[in-house]
């Protein structure tokens, strides 16, 4: 009986082994880690073959706008920014017709994918986007207000835009601080997006 | 007991051993991928169907990994800008593969450059110039239409405001708004003064230029088609309001979560503004336009889009003019009102079929008193229906077909009354059409188009068919491209209520082009030779078809963004020779519009540090023809050549206004447009010659927009 049990406890272990093997955690891990753009794009291989296995599991489709967004930041040529930045976009609209997401998140994460689109080139860009992004942020903010990412990310972008104007964002360092704590207190699961606390620092750093 | 126990256990045993079998069975998949012409991509997704097992391939488009997958495998390999690659591979074949990628639908859609269109491309995202780009543009005036005549092949015709392309009459170019026919798209103004688009650059996403050789989806233009786009979707609430010179306007969106409802209400009077800057016109009542729009948008789904547009406007004015011939003078009154519907279907299905359906009424009533002469009236009450549909798919990696049908109904009726005496003529006909466009990508670098338009126009009972084949070839970024075709189009209402036998009008177009882009810069020349023929033509006694003509010409064009952080310029050039027996031109000679030599140069600096976008323009065309009844000949003589200075400065006061200033001809010099003779009473047999010229030197335009609502900011409310 004994053995029969171990054996059983075998098989189950290797059975789990199998299917965690199948698992989202260590990909998300890897978005993590990943800093360059080869890093980048292995990682996007990966998610884009969990998308593509199971399309309804948000957070993977969330995780490949992402990488996609942040490729868009690194590779140097214009097509290539914005062909990333256009499949990005394509994920973004894919989750819009899934059910059971975080929908603060996804705004943020639009916002940030306008904000990517600026930055790729901010002369003509800048006029036409900087009204969508105020408001994909707001959004994010209206339907969650302590959603770190969308707290740290509207006020880099407030922050910047009263630059531009010559004047100064008055929140900005109440928000830098609300966002640094939220970040603070933020479970780590692989289960949500974690994404963002660089952009606390590098607010800090700015000042 | 056991023997059962046993049992038990050899089955676990054997369950197990399979679990391990399959992961000691590890099979090895690998290979290269590679493009049509056998190089190696890197970065493809290679990988079995519905797993996580695969890898990407390196720089030498290897790729390698294990899977524990048993059997035949489907492998699926993806690249961005490549069509995904689906391949069952048995089992014992997995090693050594080589998988070649095509290009993908957008990339094959998106590679052509075809000769005479002219997509106004800033380098966003989607290639399309924005509104922005557009009003700050020097000399724009911030209107669509003024703001196209910087750009070659335009001719610079000052007292009109309409587009005159390469040598074309302006009623030879058409507009289109999503695809929908616009019956009457500028404003209605007085004696040479020029006319505006009536609707704002901010309405729209898309603006495509044809100088020349349009799609055969487009109809009734023999010179050119501005094919507009409104956006899809308006994701951001916003209200607004602005003040200018000119008038004031106000106008807000709505948007929810699958669409958005937009109102925008316009109001000018020129009045104020005369009183300050007075001009050489007699105002007994100065120009005033009322208008009031809204859109409607709605997208149920990522692949259905509905739109509606509607929008009236109401202009009115009182000018007193002095006849030329007696001096007298009359109160000539202008009251026009328009009407426009324009509804939209689109629909992308699962199977790539892009599916099409539209409807566009257009209405227009003109009254004026004293319209020729002192105590006659006249109107003018025109309308069209146009009804569309079309269908777009590609079939092969080859092939790519465009096919559809449309009609149009129009009616037009004028009355003229003097005293007792009424004259009215009235037409009702109308234009069926058949059309079909096929692309072929014969390979990555060459490929052809291949379109007719069967049409049929029903005042003169006739069928015209407009075949045309344009072709396009890629060397090294380099691309060439040339088109062959026929344009046909029913002449002017105004001779077609005198004569409905009229035959439709022709134009053959023969254009080829060279484009390179690279970096921020555009480089393009075109040359064209387009030859016409059943023109309306006014003889004495007889209004015929044996109208002809030609034009010839060649236009340049370079823009470049990137010189000089925040500046960027822009220079177009175009030459043009045209002859025309049409009209009232009973003798082969160059049209009063048609200009031999056009330049402009564009210049916009962004200046951050004062919140500011500066831009000037200079515009330069040789001398207008004109007709000198002293001289021999006809159209025997040149006015001085034109040229314009225009300034624009956008100031950004805070993040929810923006000030917008602009003045043309800052030099003050005067155009001549034109020369009239009239009989001179003093002297008989002699003339008195009149210069055609501005209705005032400058032109000055001063606005300022405040954005009302609280999320958005830099941002014109209007839509």
């Amino acid at each position: 009986m004994k053995t029969i049990k171990s054996v059983l406890c075998v098989l189950f272990f290797m059975l789990s082994f199998v299917t965690s093997a199948q698992d989202l955690g260590p990909i998300v891990q890897n978005v993590n880690k990943a800093t360059d753009v080869s890093g980048l794009i292995q990682v996007r291989s990966q998610l884009e073959r969990f998308v593509m296995a199971q399309p309804q599991q948000w957070l993977a489709e969330y995780y490949l706008a992402y990488v996609d967004v942040q490729l868009s930041f690194r590779v140097p040529d214009k097509n290539e920014k914005s062909k990333y930045l256009s499949e990005a976009e394509t994920s973004l609209n894919n989750l819009s017709a899934l059910k059971e997401t975080d929908k603060s998140e996804i705004y943020t994460l639009k916002g940030f994918r306008l904000y990517a689109l600026i930055a790729s080139d901010p002369q003509t860009n800048g006029p036409k986007y900087s009204g969508e992004i105020m408001n994909a942020y707001g959004t994010a903010l209206g339907i969650n207000p302590n959603n770190p990412r969308a707290v740290i990310l509207s006020a880099l972008f407030k922050n910047d835009m009263a630059k531009f104007m010559h004047q100064g964002y008055d929140n900005f360092q109440k928000d830098v601080d609300k966002a640094a704590t939220l970040f603070a207190n933020e479970s780590k699961t692989v289960l949500t997006p974690t994404w963002g606390q660089n952009w606390v620092d590098y607010a800090l750093n700015k000042k | 007991m056991q023997h059962k126990m046993k049992k038990i256990q050899l089955l676990v045993l054997l369950s197990f051993a399979a679990v391990l079998s399959s992961f000691a069975q590890l099979h090895t998949v690998e290979g290269k991928v590679l493009n049509q012409q056998s190089n190696p991509l890197a970065n493809a997704n290679v990988f079995i169907k519905g797993t996580i097992d695969g890898s990407i391939t390196d720089s030498l488009g290897y790729f390698r990994f294990t899977t524990s997958q048993q059997g035949e495998i489907t492998l699926l390999v993806r690249l961005l800008g490549y069509a995904d690659l689906t391949v069952q591979v048995p089992e014992k074949k997995l090693a050594g593969l080589v998988l070649k990628l095509r290009p993908d639908n957008i990339t094959l859609d998106n590679v052509v450059v075809t000769a005479g269109n002219f997509r106004l491309k800033g380098n966003g995202q989607f290639g399309k110039m924005s509104a922005v780009d557009i009003v700050t543009t020097a000399g724009s005036t911030g209107d669509l239409y003024h703001s196209l005549r910087t750009l070659p092949g335009a001719q610079m015709v000052g007292e009109s405001g309409k587009l005159f392309i390469r040598g074309g009459d302006s009623n030879e170019t058409q507009t289109y708004i999503d695809e929908m026919h616009v019956l009457s798209p500028y404003t209605t103004t007085g004696d040479n003064i020029p006319v505006r688009g009536k609707y704002s650059p901010f309405m729209f996403e898309g603006i495509n230029f044809s100088t020349g050789a349009c799609s055969s989806e487009y109809a009734q233009g023999l010179s050119s088609v501005l094919a507009l786009n409104t956006k899809d979707v308006s994701p951001i609430t916003k209200i607004g309001v602005n003040a200018s010179t000119v008038g004031m306007s106000g106008g807000g969106t709505q948007a929810f979560e699958k669409g958005s409802v937009s109102v925008n209400l316009d109001y000018q009077n020129l009045k104020p503004y005369y009183t300050l800057f007075p001009d050489r016109m007699n105002w007994i009542q100065p120009y005033s336009l009322f208008s009031g729009s809204s859109q409607i948008r709605f997208n149920p789904n990522q692949r259905t889009v509905f739109k509606t547009f509607i929008g009236y406007d109401r202009t009115t004015f009182i000018q007193q003019l002095t006849s030329s011939d007696n001096l007298t003078t009359r109160d000539f009154g202008m009251k026009n009102d328009n009407f426009y519907l324009n509804s939209t279907f689109q629909r992308t299905t699962e199977s790539g079929y892009k599916i099409f359906a539209g409807a566009a009424f257009s209405f227009k009533n003109q009254h004026i008193d004293n319209a020729v002469i002192p105590a006659d009236t006249y109107r003018d009450n025109e309308w069209e229906i146009h009804l569309k549909t079309k269908v777009t798919k590609r079939f092969t990696d080859f092939l790519r077909l465009n096919v559809g049908m449309e009609n149009f109904t129009r009616h037009d009726e004028t009355t003229y009354s003097y005293s007792s005496t009424v004259h009215s003529d009235s037409i009702n006909h109308s234009i069926g059409a058949l059309f079909a466009t096929a692309i072929f990508n014969i390979n990555p670098n060459l490929y052809a188009e291949l379109s007719d338009r069967m049409e049929y126009t029903s005042i003169n009972n006739l069928w015209n068919s407009n075949p045309r084949l344009a072709l396009s070839y890629n060397l090294g970024g380099v691309h060439f491209s040339g088109i062959i075709g026929k344009y046909t189009q029913l002449p002017e209402n105004k001779y077609l209520l005198l004569n409905k036998k009229l035959l439709d009008e022709q134009c053959i177009q023969y254009v080829g082009g060279v484009y390179y882009e690279k970096k921020d810069k555009v480089y393009r020349i075109e040359t064209y030779y387009k030859t016409y023929r059943d023109l309306a033509l006014q003889e004495p006694a007889v209004l015929n078809s044996e109208g002809y003509g030609h034009s010839k010409g060649v236009d340049v064009f370079f823009n470049d963004r990137a010189l000089i952080k925040n500046f960027e310029y822009m220079l177009a050039y175009s030459f043009n020779l045209s002859k025309r027996k049409y009209q009232e031109y009973t003798e082969l000679s160059t049209p009063q519009y048609a200009t031999m030599h056009n330049a402009s140069i564009s210049i916009k600096y962004s200046i951050p540090a004062v919140k500011s976008i500066l831009g000037i323009t200079n515009r330069y065309a040789s001398g207008r023809p004109y007709h000198d009844p002293t001289k021999d000949g006809v159209m025997n003589s040149t006015t001085g050549f034109y040229n314009s200075v225009d300034m624009s400065l956008t100031y950004l006061a805070s993040k929810k206004v923006i000030i917008y200033a602009s003045a043309s001809n800052l030099l003050g010099r005067q155009n001549v447009y034109n020369y009239t003779y009239s009989a001179d009473t003093n002297s008989p047999g002699g003339y008195r010659k009149t210069p055609v010229i501005d209705s005032s030197n400058h032109f000055f335009y001063i606005g300022i927009f405040i954005t009302l609502s609280g999320k958005t900011a830099y941002d014109v409310s209007n839509f």
